[in-house]
């Protein structure tokens, strides 16, 4: 019953989008590299305009701006406690859930006010998908973990392909081809992150917000998720929140820093500091507070 | 003292400085506990034993469970318990057909849908109402809800006998909603969040993911509490003793008056039989009847969660 244009509003079947991952020519490993031009030359998928974020009365993040581009791969970084995660969970709308939540300013999703009054959330978050911090599988089956976003989105034929082709798209496929019907908690770590991550591409989301998703992993699980990541740049717009900032240096085409202020009441609120082109702002950053946190002297 | 000569007296510092007897009464005491429970049990297997077996040692297995007709006092008596079992049967298919659908939705409700703060009032006021005495329930099914029904019985049909089960099978029901519907909501309240928010970054909607993530997750609860739903409905005395009537009729038509297991058991047991006659070993033979069932039922339920429950973490 939706009688209103907004693209955002209730959906009406999957839009198909090309296949994620798959087969293709490999991507140059060196992503800074990769950015063709000039950030003004890249389509923008998201604006942030003035935004500040309150839970109740307290201001958890103040004043951001910021523009995302498509399909690359923008880091966010900073101190723990400066605002990360609930600028990340604006994106996709996933703040709703936590009662008291409020929204300052304005964020739009390719110049559609991703809060107006038309916009349905669960719209949103079929469209901007989300991979948390600790895997979170469902307890179900490897094949029901990634049938579960199409299911509910209607779908019910072509699974299988869905199934495998969101799998092969993760770098999961030929891990996991026997024992689909296997229980998804009995992967590893790792193994689970990438699960959950082919769960969201089911869906053929146009982003993928991902909230520290390699913190619960080891170096070789998280150098799998960060090569997936560059594949996936393909098809997806990225957007990471990252506390290590090598990662951020190696994976992103686009870092922003954050810290956290403290005003004259003493309470701490996060501020967008600086917001650049990954290697300048690794190599020639223009804050000294920046330079400060990623010579190590503060953080 | 004995720490103090720690550093110096090497080899007995790490020996326990004194006994600590403490600990073995504790544990002695919450084993003990745990015996009462199983001694109990035992208890009961044991005192109904004799008597049953007397019972059955006259009355062959092949008319205890074949017989349609249950006149143990009548002369000459007939012991088919199949009308006892069927009024059972009724009753409690009734009841559950209440209290599970209304008690899933209202836990649903309660760990899905409401505020922390209707929850925080909700949730005490339906444990007080699992708390009402049962006689009370019997009394209301009895003097209220039965003249209801006839009330409104629609169409030219008899309507419900004065005593029925329809009644008491539906007041049944509604007596164990509360029960059903606390302990699934402690099952969905304990499935962790960010299972839920999993499923929400998916594009589900509030129901879907009750219906597709939390309840399959609190499976396991969910059917412990219908398991234990069914238990107290098989094993209700009062209500069915006040309001289904005390007539033994083979029948699964829930408007005619009929007596259920427990319903005997109390009318007999009430009544003036002699404790060594015959007779009052009946009361022993569908106690065990009883207690049999639902021990199947238990060790039934505990198999299937097994098999089919969702382990997160
Ligand atoms: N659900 C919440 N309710 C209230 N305050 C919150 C909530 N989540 C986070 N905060 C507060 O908001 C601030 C920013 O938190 P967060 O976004 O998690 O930071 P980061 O991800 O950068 O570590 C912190 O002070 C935190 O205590
Ligand atoms: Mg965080």
């Amino acid at each position: 019953m939706t009688t209103t244009s907004s693209r955002l509003s209730t959906s009406q079947g999957v839009p198909v989008t090309g296949r994620p991952g798959g087969a293709g020519p490999v991507q140059p490993t060196v992503v800074n590299d990769a950015v063709e031009g000039p950030f003004d030359l890249v389509d923008t998928v998201f604006e942030v305009a003035d935004v500040s974020v309150f839970y109740g009365d307290y201001e958890a993040v103040r004043n951001v701006d910021m523009k995302i581009g498509k399909r690359r791969i923008t880091a966010m970084i900073g101190p723990s406690g400066c605002g990360k995660s609930t600028l990340l969970r604006c994106f996709n709308r996933m703040n709703d859930l936590i009662p008291g939540t409020r929204l300052g300013g304005k964020i739009t999703f390719h110049g559609e006010d991703l809060y107006g009054d038309h916009v349905d959330p669960i719209e949103v978050r079929r469209r901007i998908g989300m991979v948390f911090q600790k895997p979170n599988p469902f307890p179900k089956s490897i094949y029901d973990n990634i049938a579960y976003g199409p299911r509910v989105n209607g779908v019910k034929r072509g699974l299988d392909d869905l199934v495998e082709e969101a799998l092969v798209g993760a770098a999961l496929w030929d891990e996991v081809k026997d024992k689909l019907k296997q229980n998804a908690l009995a992967l590893s770590g790792g193994q689970q992150q990438r699960l959950c991550i082919a769960r969201t591409i089911a869906v053929k989301p146009e982003v993928i917000l991902m909230d520290e998703p390699c913190s619960a992993l080891d170096p070789i699980a998280t150098a799998k998720i960060e090569d997936l990541m560059q594949n996936l740049t393909r098809d997806y717009t990225i957007v990471i929140v990252t506390h290590n900032m090598q990662q951020a240096a190696r994976v992103s085409h686009r870092t922003a820093f954050f810290t956290a202020d403290v005003d004259r009441e003493g309470v701490r609120h996060g501020r967008l500091v600086e917001y650049d082109e990954t290697s300048k702002l690794f190599t020639t950053p223009s804050d000294e507070r920046t330079e400060a946190y990623i010579t190590g002297r503060f953080g | 003292m004995a720490s103090a000569s720690a550093g110096s007296a090497a080899g007995s510092s790490l020996r326990r400085s004194r006994p600590r007897y403490g600990e073995a009464v504790i544990k002695g005491l919450l084993l003990a506990a745990a015996l009462v429970s199983v001694a109990t049990t035992v208890g009961i297997v044991a005192s109904l034993l004799p008597p049953a077996l007397r019972f059955f040692g006259e009355v062959g297995f092949g008319e205890f469970f074949g017989g349609t007709e249950w006149t143990p006092l009548f002369k000459p008596p007939s012991y088919g318990v199949l009308p006892l079992i069927t009024a059972t049967l009724t009753t409690t298919a009734l009841a559950i057909s209440v209290a599970v659908p209304i008690g899933l939705a209202a836990a649903t409700y309660l760990s899905e849908y409401a505020t922390p703060r209707t929850r925080k009032v909700l949730k005490p006021v339906l444990e007080v109402l699992a708390g009402i005495p049962t006689v009370v329930y019997g009394f209301f099914a009895l003097t209220f809800f039965t003249p209801l029904l006839r009330d409104l019985w629609p169409g030219s049909g008899e309507g419900p006998e004065i005593f029925n089960g329809l009644s008491a099978g539906l007041i049944m029901g509604v007596m164990i909603v509360p029960t059903v519907a606390s302990l699934s909501e402690d099952a969905m309240s304990a499935v962790p969040q960010s299972l839920r928010q999993g499923a929400y970054a998916l594009g589900s909607t509030r129901r879907l993911v009750s219906i597709r993530v939390v309840l399959p997750a609190a499976l396991s609860g969910i059917v412990a509490a219908i398991v234990l739903a069914i238990s107290r409905a098989v094993g209700e005395t009062m209500i069915v003793a006040i309001a289904a009537g005390l007539k033994p009729e083979f029948t699964l038509n829930p408007l005619q008056a009929m007596q259920t297991m427990t319903g005997y058991i109390a009318a007999a047991g009430e009544g003036d039989l002699p404790v060594a006659s015959f007779d009052y070993t009946t009361i022993f033979a569908v106690g065990l009847l009883l207690f049999v069932l639902t021990f199947a039922m238990n060790f039934l339920s505990i198999r299937l969660v097994r098999k089919y429950r969702e382990v997160y973490e």
